[in-house]
């Protein structure tokens, strides 16, 4: 029965998303305009053997391509809330809440939407990164495995952007929160520039950023091929937090949204 | 013949401590037209939100169907339909798959659903405008949706929060003839909100007259108009000294089928009466020989206007409450949309 809630709230997200022709470009066009920038300004970085050993591959786009992934879900899901947010205020959530449907539905079925509008752009900068000339150690598998990851993380913001959407009831609280974790989130991570680059406080920082959870076990497959003693350790911690998440955001919505 | 809703001794206090409802005891038979009547604010809205399991009560206790609101919550939310006040219709899709979304959320299955999607569309007339998106269709074409979407699964008790607010005249009436051919055809029963005077008055089988959370008062708008007078008779003095005025308007009191008179506006009294057509020529007799003169009268029926008046001492504002609040609503929709 939960399922079909679930399908329902789903292909109500999907719909409204795939209106959104702005929003579709946007998503096209982003990646693709960070990926061809960041490879040509950095192209010069890599000409450098030092630098070229710190990044692991002599191809700088080699090296951000999954940390641009990474970025792209995490945006994705850090607005993931407002859909909640915009479903209060003009009393759609009420429809929703005063109906059989099962209040787990409204959160898990936004998450599935924004989990296949994350895949789909994540696929888009794989694609892009290709023509691009990069090469993925892995082939075909890796990049499945890359989509996998970047969606994963992509959930685990959706879920706590949607937990607080529970509670918090204007945008700003909302937009503000989550823009406090997003940009130092991102900057004490490894999707950027490499740990070994980095002063060693930020290092260990870095070494438990969630963002970097995701980016070591995917730059591992892209650049280097399937280390699992590089890709197990951020992969489990990544599977624990979507669990975590998703059942807090469950429980948000369950208790009464009064 | 059981009730169908039960209220008894609901409460609602918000936070800072603001009692929304105070109060409310209530029943509505099977199949019956109720009417929540009262000003902005009166805690109507509040009441329905706490009937159809979206509010937890304060305090007093409500039984849907037999269902208590709280405890059952997940049962009584089958048996309701919920039409908001706020236009719930999502503007980024079309009417049909408004409904669509509604069928879903109600586990009708998809050949029934397909069915009364038909039946309802053509019922509020929505049928050519089906495949369009809500967001080209006029405020009217969305609360009729609206009103479509809580009808989709025939629920046993619909609440309609404010059915024809902000809407004009014509489409106000079509409205009004859906709700009683729903009664009629459907025997559902109906919970709706109002601050019309006329639409509570021709619609509803039963009233209550809510105010600053309370029920003020309960009843067919036959009884409530009878409570007050069946007819309002308004005069006024075009001269006469204050006093002569005062001894005027005391031995019109005595008239025995004057129930009471307050001041107008200007030189003008208001006085509920019953068997109008009587009391006239008994005003003329009653102040014979006082030094004032009556420059008019006129005697009308009374209306709900005149019961809400006569129990909280105030008006009801319809336009400036109504019609404001609801542009308000809209404008705010339009400009977060983009
Ligand atoms: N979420 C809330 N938090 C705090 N106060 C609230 C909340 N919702 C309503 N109120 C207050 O409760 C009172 C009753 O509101 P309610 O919406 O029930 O009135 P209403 O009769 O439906 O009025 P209207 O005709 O304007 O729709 C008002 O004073 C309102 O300000
Ligand atoms: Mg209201």
């Amino acid at each position: 029965m939960i399922l079909r809630d679930i399908y329902w709230v789903f292909w109500r997200e999907l719909k409204k998303l795939l209106r959104q022709r702005l929003h579709i470009l946007m998503a096209v066009v982003q990646p693709a305009v960070w990926l061809a920038l960041m490879g040509n300004a950095m192209s010069g970085l890599t000409a450098n053997p030092v630098a070229a050993r710190m990044l692991g591959t002599g191809n700088y786009l080699e090296f951000m391509t999954p940390g641009v992934m990474v970025m792209t879900s995490l945006f994705g899901g850090v607005y993931g809330g407002a859909s909640v947010l915009w479903d209060r205020r003009l009393g759609f959530l009420n429809k929703m809440l005063t109906s059989p449907l099962h209040r787990a539905a409204i959160p898990l079925g936004k998450l599935l939407a924004l989990l296949v509008q994350s895949l789909f752009q994540v696929l888009l900068i794989a694609i892009i990164a290709l023509l691009l000339g990069v090469h993925f150690a892995t082939g075909l598998p890796g990049i499945v495995f890359l989509l996998l990851l970047a969606g994963l993380f992509g959930m685990i913001m959706g879920g706590i952007s949607l937990a607080l959407a529970a509670r918090i009831k204007s945008h700003e609280t909302l937009f503000a929160i989550m823009n406090f974790f997003t940009m130092p989130l991102m900057f004490t991570s490894n999707a950027l520039y490499p740990t070994r680059a980095m002063p060693s406080w930020l290092q260990k920082i870095a070494a438990y950023n969630p963002l970097s959870f995701a980016v070591t076990p995917m730059r591992t497959v892209a650049t280097r091929g399937w280390v699992w003693g590089d890709i197990l350790p951020g992969l489990a911690a990544l599977l624990v937090m979507v669990v975590l998440v998703v059942a807090l955001a469950v429980h948000q919505f369950s208790r009464s949204v009064d | 013949m059981g009730a169908i809703i039960e209220a008894q001794e609901l409460v609602k206090v918000f936070p800072g401590g603001i009692r929304a409802v105070d109060g409310v005891s209530f029943q509505v038979e099977e199949g019956e037209i109720f009417g929540f009547l009262g000003p902005n604010g009166a805690g109507k809205s509040t009441t329905i939100a706490m009937l159809t399991t979206l509010r937890r009560p304060t305090g007093g206790t409500a039984r849907i169907a037999g269902l208590d609101v709280v405890r059952d919550a997940d049962k009584v939310r089958r048996v309701i339909g919920n039409v908001s006040q706020d236009l719930a219709v999502d503007d980024d899709l079309t009417g049909y798959e408004n409904l669509k979304l509604q069928a879903g959320f109600y586990r009708l299955p998809r050949r029934e659903a397909e069915e009364r999607i038909e039946e309802v569309l053509a019922m509020v007339g929505l049928t050519e405008r089906a495949r369009d998106l809500v967001e080209t269709y006029s405020g009217g074409m969305r609360k009729r949706l609206d009103i479509a979407c809580g009808l989709l699964h025939r629920p046993r008790v619909l609440f309609l929060d404010e059915p024809t607010l902000g809407l004009d005249i014509q489409t106000r009436r079509e409205i009004w003839d859906y709700i009683r051919r729903l009664r009629e055809e459907v025997g559902m029963t109906i919970f709706l909100t109002t601050h019309y005077m006329e639409e509570a008055d021709s619609l509803c089988d039963r009233i209550a007259i809510i105010d600053r959370g309370k029920i003020v008062a309960i009843g067919t708008p036959e009884e409530l108009k009878g409570r007050v007078g069946q007819e309002v008779l308004e005069f006024e003095f075009s001269s006469g000294t204050d006093e002569a005025v005062a001894a005027a308007v005391a031995r019109i009191k005595n008239i025995p089928n004057v129930r009471e008179v307050r001041r107008g506006s200007g030189n003008g009294y208001v006085a509920t009466v019953v068997q109008g057509a009587q009391v006239v020529p008994a005003l003329f007799e009653a102040i014979a020989g006082l030094e004032v003169k009556v420059g008019s009268v006129s005697l009308k029926r009374a209306t709900l206007d005149d019961v809400f008046l006569y129990y909280t001492g105030r008006k009801i504002r319809e336009e400036e409450g109504g019609e404001g609040a609801m542009r308000t609503r809209m404008i705010m929709r339009r400009v977060r949309g983009r």
